[in-house]
């Protein structure tokens, strides 16, 4: 039986159709573990090899994956929030009622959407803390941390401008007093407010345009700076723990 | 210094070489150059672990608290408190204590541009990787953190009870009450535990090490802040203990 099993494995991760998806074989071994990495789209984010101290829980306690995963669960749960909204005053409020009283698991949905959009928030500042304490912003990782740092912010924003699309009270009076900081600066704020909100003040060009950057231009922004992001944690080898003194620098600068 | 100086050990005078037997197929038995191991499979356990297990907890969470929807807007009744979303509860509660400006636009484009400084001030390479540098920086950051909640959170009792724009309001003009004095006492807040810092060190301090106190202010200031705004502001936007508020507001209430 076992054998039958061996065989059948073997069977299979030798075919043709398996070879033409994975190009490297069963990851047992030294050059298939590196070549996965390498080789499939998902893991290239990885190095082949890590150092054993950036892999401990405590290190990273991973702030980062989990706020990635936050924005990949809150892109989910957001395209289907999208087939049962409208964004218009008239609508909107009581969309999201039906939603929570007729539509199947439509409460689940938007409770998950709301707390992940919370969780977001709170990962990515904390990623950020971590970040700064374990000083994983110093050189090469200079311009990571600043695309870190525009990353709270666009994740601030996201929150921000979804905070005002059920049109309730809580809403409505959430963005009309977020929205009048703005007003406090002295040369644009009037006009900043203004665009932001479509008008003196909340109504429904403030849902439409809130709308249009929460379900379009701030999730694109996240999705760019995140993939630019991860792409610079591997580029400038890893997590900081991986860094390892240079023992010929040290020999050389004595 | 050049890679290629870095491969090899320019003018070693060395001419011998120690050999060992060793029972395994390289010298790093169990062990990768630097420490190192395969990154496959345990990273990728790991990531899923934690997909796995922080989609678990949102999902267990959403079974058991209901996102908050109250009645349908209307511009023409005011909720009392009007709070932004908890994250800008910091900057509303600062708009409390100083000039709009101040505290709107100026302060936090402050912070702003310091956290995107901080690694052109601190670029020293050294200790990174290791959390709060040395063990001098943890002492650091614990006595700065400490510092950070009992003086804000003493500003922001002082300043509430003895605000000075309003009891200086017909003594000084007002950009002096709002923007002036509540500008210096959050100067001389954050510069304090530098001075600090230069006086308690023998030699002079790292930049890491002023990084790590500026760093701790702003973060504690705005846990601070922030807490405050949110849980201790009830109608009126007066000051009560969350658990006492009037009108059974409830501050957990508007997440």
């Amino acid at each position: 039986m076992k054998n039958l099993l061996a065989n059948l494995w073997e069977k299979i991760v030798t075919s043709r159709p398996w070879k033409a998806t994975f190009r490297y074989g069963l990851p047992n071994n030294p050059l298939d573990r590196s070549l996965i990495m390498t080789e499939s789209l998902f893991f290239h984010l990885h190095p082949v090899k890590v150092n054993k101290k950036s892999i401990k829980p405590l290190y990273s306690m991973g702030l980062g994956i989990i706020t990635t995963v936050m924005f990949i669960i809150l892109s989910i749960t957001g395209i289907f929030l999208m087939f049962y909204y409208v964004p218009s005053t008239e609508l909107a409020y009581f969309d999201i009622v039906k939603l929570q009283t007729k539509v199947p698991f439509g409460q689940l949905l938007r409770n998950m959407h709301r707390w992940g959009a919370h969780a977001m928030v709170l990962t990515a500042i904390l990623h950020m803390v971590r970040v700064f304490y374990t000083g994983a912003y110093k050189p090469p990782r200079e311009i990571n941390w600043i695309i870190g740092v525009f990353l709270l912010l666009a994740t601030f924003i996201g929150s921000f401008t979804g905070y005002l699309l059920p049109w309730d009270q809580l809403a409505f009076w959430a963005i009309t007093v977020g929205t009048s900081v703005a007003t406090y600066e002295p040369l644009m704020g009037k006009t900043i407010q203004k665009i932001l909100l479509g008008g003196p003040e909340v109504g429904q060009a403030s849902l439409t345009r809130f709308y249009g950057l929460h379900v379009m231009v701030v999730p694109a922004v996240l999705f760019i700076l995140i993939a630019f992001h991860l792409w610079r944690v591997r580029k400038d080898g890893g997590l900081a723990a991986n860094e390892i003194p240079d023992e010929m620098e040290a020999e050389n600068d004595n | 210094m050049t890679t290629k100086d870095r491969s090899f050990s320019r003018g070693s005078r060395k001419t011998y070489n120690l050999v060992e037997i060793v029972k395994s197929p390289t010298t790093m038995k169990d062990r990768g150059p630097e420490n190192t191991i395969f990154a496959f499979p345990i990273v990728a356990i790991l990531e899923l672990a934690l997909a796995l297990g922080s989609t678990l907890f949102l999902i267990l969470f959403s079974l058991l608290k209901d996102a908050p929807l109250e009645e349908l807007a209307n511009p023409l009744i005011t909720t009392d408190p009007a709070k932004a979303p908890w994250y800008f509860m910091g900057l509303q509660e600062m708009l409390e204590h100083m000039h709009p400006t101040l505290a709107g636009i100026i302060l936090p484009g402050v912070a702003v541009a310091f956290l995107i400084s901080i690694p052109f001030i601190d670029y020293s390479k050294e200790n990174a990787g290791v959390w709060f540098s040395t063990a001098y920086g943890k002492k650091i950051v614990g006595w700065t953190a400490l510092y950070t909640v009992i003086s804000m959170t003493g500003f922001v009792l002082l300043d509430n009870a003895f605000p000075p724009r309003e009891l200086l309001r017909d003594v000084l003009p007002n950009l002096i009450t709002q923007s002036v004095i509540p500008g210096s006492v959050m100067t001389f807040l954050v510069v304090l535990p530098v001075l600090v810092l230069m006086r308690t060190k023998k030699e002079k301090p790292t930049a890491r090490e002023v990084m790590l106190v500026l760093f701790t202010v702003l973060f504690f200031t705005g846990v601070v802040l922030t807490l405050t705004g949110f849980l201790f502001r009830g109608p009126g936007f007066e000051l009560y203990l969350p658990w006492a508020m009037p009108n059974g507001y409830n501050p957990l209430d508007g997440l």
